[in-house]
């Protein structure tokens, strides 16, 4: 396993947001974890990444564990985080926010080519490069805020809601590039409200109630089943 | 005429200086700390007692003196930031509380020191550059005006286009976001309280042998970076500059042809107009005010 949760438990003062959540990301797949409004699902992926402090479990990445890393710390080990609401930095330039990505690394020429890569992927991030990032669009925010994390070279990228508040176009357009960077070999852990995309894009899928894992399995069985299919894709 | 409106240009030139150099780090603690530092006009005062211990009082050289205070007062806000700033981070309020009672520290320590008088210092130099007959610079305050361009180039230079810089914007913007590209918050925080007081203290520094150096000077000095920091936009380092020009032109203007007093009210009614035309200051915007 790349990523591994424990019996994880998160608390918010004396209020448990989470109580008891496991979860595993293979190499190279495609986890979501979805579930209703509350249900856990953000605070899961701010554990991952440092934001929030466990209060039990434990996680392990590659083997070594990063529950008790601060945030800025857990990135130095490869996870990146594409955080709900995009927060891309409104008063840099797109650039500025993309290299800032890069913070920690030193490799000046690889950062070069990765930030050339970001802008062949996002062809409309090149166009803007020197424009303030809060006077784009929604889409391109979130295609911002993809493109600072993977310029940390991340082997892991978290991603909360990256459909919330975007057209269809644009939704079809994020899956699709969410497809390709987990194509060339990125894993991915995607929380999603929207649970017809998330099943579509996952390898496998855990579904969350009230701070607990009610559900889990190969995202295609998921897609089939009777209790998902009534509350979570309206079928 | 012309004479005197030259000349008057001048002051102003030298006074936005001082009052750029205090406002602009005021802003920047302001933004990456969230804390309006109260004690930002005693970091000034510290800095001009830097130079009535060393330069005036163990005749060590002015610039060397200087130098010195900068760093002394660069070090006292890092003593700010370690000792009330992250304790109290979750609790903006208690920040700027906090920085009232490190005020009176100060001006105690100040008083204990070295008494509650005016403290008079030898002048660094009596040469003056006459441009003609009535307008002349005194050199001593070409120092402040080149420490101004000099020191906010260099700040400009570093916020825009090294990684450093960035990591401070960016933990400006959003200090959770800037912790999710590796930034460590409380290392960003100690630059900017660093920058940020060790400008008022260079400031005070390079005043010292122009101004009365007294216990209570900061006073006087931080009303003034508030007016500039609530007209350039609360937040903004362009702002606090442009602010800083426009409120000494206003000022000096004033004070010369009028009196002191009106010049105040004027600044102040300056104030209050720009808030009630643009509440966020000439270039705040509004996410961030």
């Amino acid at each position: 396993m790349l990523l591994e949760m424990k019996n994880i438990a998160v608390n918010y003062g004396k209020i448990n947001a989470i109580r008891n959540i496991s979860v595993a990301v293979p190499e190279g797949k495609i986890v979501t974890i979805i579930g209703g409004n509350g249900a856990g699902k953000t605070t899961t992926l701010r554990a991952m990444s440092g934001m929030l402090p466990i209060t039990a479990g434990e996680i392990t990445f590659e083997g070594k564990r990063i529950d008790h890393l601060p945030a800025h710390k857990v990135v130095a080990n490869g996870i990146a985080h594409v955080p709900e609401g995009r927060r891309i930095f409104p008063d840099m330039t797109v650039e500025e926010n993309l290299r800032t990505g890069a913070f920690l690394r030193k490799d000046k020429e690889a950062i070069e080519a990765d930030l050339e890569d970001v802008f062949k992927r996002f062809p409309r991030l090149r166009e803007r490069r020197t424009q303030m990032a809060k006077t784009m669009s929604g889409g391109e925010q979130q295609m911002l805020a993809i493109g600072r994390a993977l310029m940390s070279k991340p082997r892991l990228l978290l991603m909360d809601e990256p459909s919330m508040g975007l057209a269809p176009v644009i939704v079809e357009e994020i899956a699709q590039i969410v497809e390709e960077i987990n194509a060339n070999g990125l894993s991915v852990v995607l929380v999603e409200q929207n649970a017809e995309l998330a099943l579509e894009l996952a390898d496998y899928a855990y579904v969350l109630e009230t701070g607990n894992a009610a559900m889990e399995g190969p995202a295609d069985e998921l897609h089939g089943n009777e209790h998902v299919r009534a509350a979570y894709l309206g079928l | 005429m012309l004479d005197l409106l030259a000349q008057t240009g001048l002051n102003a030139v030298y006074a936005a200086s001082y009052i750029s150099l205090v406002a602009v780090g005021l802003v920047l603690i302001f933004g990456v700390m969230g804390v309006i530092n109260f004690a930002h006009g005693e970091l000034f005062m510290a800095g001009a007692y830097a130079i009535v211990a060393l330069y005036a009082g163990l005749n060590v050289p002015f610039f060397l003196a200087v130098a010195a205070g900068l760093l002394f007062v660069g070090c006292l806000g890092l003593l700010m930031e370690k000792a009330l700033f992250r304790p109290l981070k979750d609790n903006p309020l208690g920040g700027l509380v906090a920085s009232i009672g490190f005020l009176m520290i100060l001006q105690a320590l100040a008083v204990m020191g070295f008494g509650v008088r005016m403290v008079h210092i030898p002048p660094v130099t009596q040469e003056v550059i006459a441009f003609s007959e009535k307008v002349r610079l005194p050199v001593a305050r070409l120092y402040v005006i080149i420490a101004a361009i000099v020191l906010l180039s260099a700040l400009w230079y570093f916020l825009k286009r090294t990684k450093f810089g960035w990591a401070l914007r960016a933990s400006a913007q959003d200090p959770e976001a800037a912790a999710l590209q590796g930034i460590s918050i409380t290392q960003t925080a100690r630059i900017a309280m660093f920058i940020g007081a060790g400008l008022a203290g260079i400031a005070g520094a390079l005043t010292a042998p122009l101004v009365s150096v007294n216990p209570h000077m900061g006073h006087s000095v931080i009303v003034t970076a508030f007016i500039v920091i609530i007209v350039g936009g609360v937040g903004s380092l362009e702002g606090a500059i442009v602010a800083s020009v426009a409120y000494a032109l206003v000022h000096t203007f004033v004070t010369t042809f009028w009196d002191g007093v009106l010049a105040d009210i004027v600044g102040l009614s300056l104030m209050l107009l720009v808030l009630i035309v643009k509440p966020t200051g000439l270039f705040g915007s509004a996410d961030r005010a």
